[in-house]
């Protein structure tokens, strides 16, 4: 079993956020409740204080001041709790009937400090809040009444006491409620850790589990196993491309190595210059293949995005295929050219060019003599289509898709020179101005067409694939 | 000629310093961008060589420098990077060549040839004349010894590419840049089929060879000497 979270850990953070919530929650209704009793008290305080003293007073014409003096002296004297005191004084000041203090005998409201039957009710029989209102009498004569706040004081405490230890109640429950569902959610992010840290340790092919707790986290680790089948797609391409970076490299260089092995042993000067020459050769196609791969890669990287521009599609198909002409006729190959004029691409001239370059290399290369190679660009279906198409032995149709990549060599073409990178240097250049590359059947032969986009933005990146 | 070669990498430099001496030239060599600048703007070089990536100011920015300072010594840029946007970024920066490194001695020093007796107007010539081969460069023909020979739109450019440089070496991909604005190396002799053509019209009946293979480099134009 896992340790506990820490207090410093996601669950214990997030129980501690929701418990302060509660709590903050709590003291805005003790508050309000608080706030809600004592206006309430209050005024029941003054209704009762002014309906005690308009009874009296509305008796007053009918008993005189002495049924009044026998009223309130009979109010005092019952045996079970007064809520009111008196207080009546005659308009010299002189007491005539009632308990309060003699300074209680103002007008209007006030408040005086009173204790009033010891043993009684009273806080410890000390001091109470009295409330008190007065009038004068028609004759000149004070009355005043006067009731203690005690009972409302001790509701409120009362309920004081009860909001105050719900809110601590809420708030412990808020904290461990909080707690353990904060730790359920963290111990699914944990199980989606140990996947990652097992995915980092080694063990690729393992996925992310389920979070769970909802669609969305669900939907999380989902795109998060696509990321990884990506990665691991891209991780496969970049092994691959280094074995056969490895593995095509070797033979040039075993080759290299073999001849300069053999020029110890030459002993004429001009066996020797050959010697070196050949070496040098050998030195120059390993470079070359060095110069196709970084060409690829920086292509690839995004590299020259910034100099593409409207180009002469026409004009550069007609100039490569003028350059490739000559050697097409002295190796006894007929070359036919269809070039619609004034076909117009966004790209990068020199690229586009290096793509005709490279594909009539290959028509030349793979093609025996007596061959037709035709070059044509239009613009018939909307979209400017440059064709390259030869009557050679053509590709399988299971390898068709394969001589796109990096130093994929169809086997009967092992034994010529070239390292594989033409067609994947094509496949780039195309990729970089968002043209689709189609290789299929020329019935018989090799018939590679790309399809250019009318309207290419620019701005976007285009994935990178290997 | 006087060159300055600004190189840090040491096995480089005197390789490329020894080759150049081997064609006849005199080489000042520098290692820091900022020697450069001080020798191309107290000395009048011929041509300036420099290599793009050099420690502290590059030979670019030494290069910019220069330029803004208004030297116009022609420059040649050596560089690792073999990016269109690099070569283009370079040419801005007041490089008149861009040769990507590993490269052969014997192309560079055609291009250095080539760069420093860049004529000062090439507007002017009207005639290009090698021994009796003549090209008229306002009417496009080409005689030898007076009979007339036809040549096609790209056979003529490749002529007047040659024989405005008669005497120095030509090599593949300068024809490649000039004639057909390729900056690459397509791996192939296309020029050699092209120079083929050019050699059976141009040679045809006449006695002495004008068109020489250059052995490893490329071709040179040239009247045969008396």
């Amino acid at each position: 079993m896992r340790p506990a979270a820490s207090f410093n850990s996601g669950a214990f953070r997030f129980a501690l956020m929701i418990a302060a919530l509660f709590a903050l929650g709590s003291v805005a209704l003790l508050f309000v409740v608080e706030r809600t009793i004592r206006s309430y008290a209050d005024e029941a305080t003054a209704i009762g204080l002014k309906s005690e003293l308009a009874t009296l007073a509305h008796a007053l014409p009918d008993t005189g001041m002495a049924g009044l003096v026998d009223t309130i002296s009979h109010r005092q004297s019952t045996d079970y709790e007064q809520p009111f005191q008196y207080l009546l004084v005659d308009a010299r000041g002189k007491r005539l009937a009632g308990n309060l203090p003699a300074n209680a005998a103002r007008l209007g409201w006030g408040q005086l400090q009173f204790a009033d039957d010891p043993g009684g009710t009273g806080a410890a029989g000390g001091a109470e809040t009295f409330q008190s209102l007065g009038t004068r009498l028609g004759n000149g004569a004070i009355l005043v009444v006067a009731t203690d706040t005690f009972d409302v004081q001790k509701l409120r405490q009362r309920v004081d006491a009860f909001t105050i230890w719900s809110g601590i109640g809420i708030t412990i429950i808020a904290l461990i409620g909080g707690y353990v569902i904060g730790n359920l959610f963290l111990r699914r992010l944990e199980r989606v850790n140990e996947a990652v840290a097992r995915i980092m340790a080694g063990s690729l092919s393992e996925r992310l589990p389920r979070i769970g707790m909802s669609p969305e986290f669900d939907h999380l680790s989902k795109n998060l196993n696509l990321m990884l089948d990506r990665i691991g797609e891209l991780m496969e391409g970049l092994r691959q491309v280094s074995t056969d970076i490895a593995h095509d490299l070797r033979t040039p260089l075993t080759r290299l190595r073999h001849q300069l092995e053999g020029l110890r042993d030459y002993d004429s000067l001009d066996a020797y210059r050959n010697g070196v020459a050949a070496a040098l050769d050998q030195t120059d196609d390993i470079l070359a293949i060095f110069r196709a791969l970084l060409r690829i890669g920086s292509i690839e990287g995004g590299a020259g995005r910034q100099l593409l521009g409207p180009i002469d599609l026409s004009e550069i198909a007609e100039r490569v295929a003028n350059l490739y002409r000559p050697l097409a006729e002295d190796q006894g190959k007929a070359f036919i050219v269809r070039i619609e004029p004034g076909v117009v691409v966004v790209g990068d001239a020199e690229l586009i060019a290096q793509v005709f370059a490279n594909l009539l290399d290959n028509a030349l290369k793979y093609t025996p003599i007596g061959a037709i190679i035709t070059v044509s660009v239009d613009e018939a279906d909307r979209l400017p289509t440059a064709i390259i198409a030869d009557n050679g032995p053509g590709v399988p149709a299971l390898e068709r898709d394969k001589i796109l990549r990096r130093f994929y060599r169809v086997d009967t073409s092992r034994g010529l020179p070239g390292a594989g990178l033409g067609l994947s240097l094509v496949a780039a250049i195309a990729r970089m101005h968002q043209a689709d590359v189609r290789i299929g059947d020329n019935n018989p032969g090799l018939h590679v067409q790309l399809t250019f986009q009318k309207d290419v933005d620019l701005s976007r990146k285009r994935d990178v694939e290997f | 000629m006087r060159l300055l070669l600004l190189e840090d990498d040491e096995a480089t430099r005197t390789y490329v310093a020894r080759a150049l001496t081997g064609a006849g030239h005199v080489v000042d060599t520098c290692e820091t961008g900022t020697e450069a600048t001080v020798s191309a703007s107290k000395t009048e070089y011929a041509v300036l060589i420099f290599d793009r990536m050099v420690a502290g100011i590059d030979g670019l920015s030494a290069l910019r420098e220069l330029r803004a300072a208004g030297v116009s010594t022609p420059a040649i840029l050596l560089t690792a990077m073999d990016g269109v946007s690099d070569r283009v970024e370079g040419l801005n920066g007041g490089a008149d060549d861009y040769l990507v490194k590993p490269f052969a001695a014997t192309e560079l020093i055609a291009r250095v040839a080539a760069l420093a007796r860049r004529p000062a107007s090439i507007e002017t010539v009207t005639t290009l004349r090698v021994a009796d081969l003549e090209m008229d460069l306002i009417r496009r023909t080409v005689t030898r010894g007076g009979r007339r020979i036809d040549l096609q739109a790209q056979e003529a450019k490749l002529l007047e590419y040659l024989m405005r440089h008669k005497g120095e070496i030509v090599t593949r991909t300068m024809m490649l840049e000039t004639v057909w604005s390729l900056h690459f190396d397509p791996q192939t002799n296309l020029i050699e089929s092209h120079m083929s053509r050019l050699r059976a019209k141009i040679e045809r009946g006449a006695d002495v060879p004008l068109i020489h293979t250059v052995r490893g480099a490329g071709y040179r134009i040239e009247a045969p000497a008396v």
